[in-house]
C-alpha cells in the first residue's frame, strides 16, 4: 500500500490541564494545519485553542462574519498539540477510502429505503386529504339534512377512493439536504486537497520566541488568536473569544533584539486606543517568560 | 549708542551647557551627547512644567545612559525615568533592567523638536481599565443608520 499522499496525523491528547482526554484529528494541506471533523473543532476549542475558520457556508455564502469549516490552526497552536503528547501518524487515509468504497453501497442502499418510507408516508396523507376533501364536498353538497341513505352514499364514495387511489411516485416531494455530509463524500474536493509533501517552515528565533510565549499564555488559561489587525502577534483573551473582549496585545520578542522607539510608541498608542494593554513578550533563558505591560501614561 | 552695541556682541553660548544640573549629567560620563541632551529635556519638564518633586539624575551603568529618578508629589512613589531619543532603538533587555531597579518606570521619548512623550512601563500582566459606561444598546440603530445611508 502506497504512502498516503495527504497525511492524516492522528493525536492522542490526555490533557491534565485542560481536563478532557480527546483525539484529534489534523489534516495538512501544504503546510497548512486544519480540523475537518465537527467534533474535532468542539475539542480544540475546549481546550482553549481558537483557530480560525475558513470555509464558506453553503446557505450564506456571500460574507465573512460567519464562515465554515475547516478550521485553520495556527502554527503555534499545531505545535502546542503535536509537543503536549506526540504525535502518532497512522494511515487514516486508507481508513476513509476503504469506508468509501464500501460504505457508498450501504449508503445507496440506505436512502432507496428512507425514500420508499417516505413514499408510503406520503401516499397515507395524500388519501387522508382527499377522504377530507370528499367529506366536506360531500356535506356540503347535501347541505343540512342526514339521513341514512347519505350516509350510505358517503360511506360508498370513499371505499371507492380508498380502493381505486394511488400516490405516483412523481407526486413525491423529495427533501435535499444542504449541510455538508463530510469530506469522505466529496471526491474532487479530496483529491484538490491532497499534498504529495507538507512544506514547513525554517525555524528562526522569532518564531521560537512567539511560541515559546503562546505557550506560556495558553498553560495560563488564556485564549490566543492572530493579531493581525492591530500590529501585534497575538490578541490574548481572559476567556472565549465569543464572551470577552481582548485585554492584551502581545508582541514576541527576543530579549536581546532591538526595537525602534517609534515602533514602542505606535504599538503603545494603538492599545491605548483600543483600550488594550501592549505586551512585550520574551522567553528567558531558563525557560520563563518576562512581560512588560506598555501603557500610555496620559501625562499631557 | 554702546549699549546699542553691547547688545549686538557675539550670542552667548547655549544656556543648557551651562546648566548646572545639565553640568552633572555630563560628569556621570555616560551616554552620548544626544542622550544627555534628552534627559535634560525631561529633566526640565519634570521640574518646572509638572513640578515634581526630587528630580535627580543617576547613572546606569548596564545601559550606559542616564536615567531620573522623581516623585509626582511628596509621600508619591519614586519613579525611574529612561529619556531616549526617538530614533534610537532599544532592546527588551534594556527595559527589564531598568525594571530590575524596582521602581515604576517611565520611558520618555524625545523628538527632535523637543516634544516628550511618556509611556508607563510594568512588569508583568496589566488588565486594562474597561470602558467606561453607561453602555448603550446599539440595537436598531446600527440598521436604521444603514438604510438612511442607501
Amino acid at each position: 500500500m502506497e504512502a498516503p499522499p495527504c497525511s492524516q496525523v492522528e493525536e492522542l491528547q490526555q490533557e491534565q490541564e485542560h481536563g478532557s482526554s480527546l483525539v484529534v484529528g489534523l489534516s495538512l494541506c501544504d503546510s497548512a494545519p486544519l480540523l475537518w471533523r465537527f467534533q474535532d473543532l468542539k475539542t480544540v476549542r475546549s481546550n482553549s485553542l481558537v483557530g480560525a475558520l475558513l470555509g464558506s457556508l453553503p446557505r450564506t455564502p456571500r460574507q465573512n462574519i460567519r464562515l465554515g469549516r475547516p478550521l485553520l490552526l495556527m502554527p503555534e497552536e499545531e505545535r502546542v498539540l503535536r509537543e503536549h503528547h506526540g504525535a502518532a501518524a497512522l494511515s487514516a487515509w486508507n481508513q476513509v477510502r476503504n469506508r468509501d468504497a464500501a460504505g457508498a453501497a450501504e449508503l445507496r442502499q440506505r436512502y432507496e429505503e428512507e425514500q420508499q418510507r417516505s413514499l408510503e408516508e406520503q401516499s397515507i396523507l395524500a388519501l387522508e386529504d382527499r377522504k377530507l376533501a370528499l367529506l366536506r364536498a360531500m356535506t356540503s353538497s347535501s347541505g343540512s339534512e342526514s339521513g341514512a341513505g347519505s350516509d350510505e352514499a358517503l360511506q360508498c364514495r370513499l371505499l371507492a377512493l380508498e380502493q381505486n387511489f394511488s400516490f405516483p411516485r412523481s407526486a413525491l416531494a423529495v427533501q435535499l439536504s444542504t449541510a455538508r455530509a463530510g469530506l469522505s463524500h466529496c471526491q474532487e474536493a479530496c483529491a484538490f486537497l491532497e499534498a504529495d509533501r507538507p512544506i514547513r517552515e525554517q525555524d528562526s528565533p522569532r518564531r521560537d520566541a512567539r511560541y515559546q510565549v503562546f505557550r506560556d499564555l495558553w498553560g495560563r488559561g488564556f485564549f490566543l488568536t492572530s493579531a493581525g489587525k492591530f500590529g501585534g502577534d497575538f490578541l490574548v483573551y481572559p476567556g472565549d473569544p465569543l464572551r470577552f473582549h481582548a485585554h492584551f496585545i502581545a508582541v514576541c520578542l527576543t530579549l536581546d533584539e532591538s526595537i525602534c522607539m517609534l515602533d514602542v510608541l505606535s504599538v503603545a498608542r494603538l492599545g491605548s486606543n483600543v483600550k488594550k494593554t501592549v505586551l512585550l513578550c520574551s522567553p528567558a533563558p531558563d525557560g520563563s517568560v518576562h512581560y512588560t505591560s506598555l501603557q500610555w501614561s496620559g501625562m499631557m | 549708542m554702546s549699549g546699542a552695541k553691547a547688545s549686538e556682541k557675539a550670542p552667548s553660548t547655549n544656556w543648557i551647557l551651562q546648566h548646572p544640573t545639565y553640568q552633572q549629567m555630563k560628569e556621570l560620563n555616560v551616554g552620548e551627547s544626544e542622550q544627555i541632551h534628552a534627559a535634560f529635556l525631561v529633566y526640565m519638564d519634570l521640574t518646572e512644567v509638572r513640578r515634581w518633586k526630587e528630580v535627580s539624575c543617576v547613572k546606569s551603568l548596564d545601559l550606559q545612559v542616564v536615567l531620573l529618578e522623581a516623585r509626582e508629589k511628596d509621600g508619591s512613589p519614586v519613579h525611574t525615568v529612561l529619556p531616549l531619543p526617538v530614533h534610537q532603538s532599544l532592546c527588551h533587555q534594556s527595559i527589564r533592567q531598568v525594571l530590575d531597579r524596582g521602581f515604576p518606570m517611565l520611558l520618555c521619548a524625545v523628538a527632535s523638536d523637543s516634544t516628550l512623550v511618556y509611556q508607563r512601563m510594568t512588569d508583568g500582566l496589566v488588565t486594562p481599565d474597561p470602558p467606561v459606561g453607561p453602555f448603550e444598546d446599539a440595537g436598531r440603530r446600527q440598521h436604521r443608520k444603514r438604510r438612511h445611508h442607501r
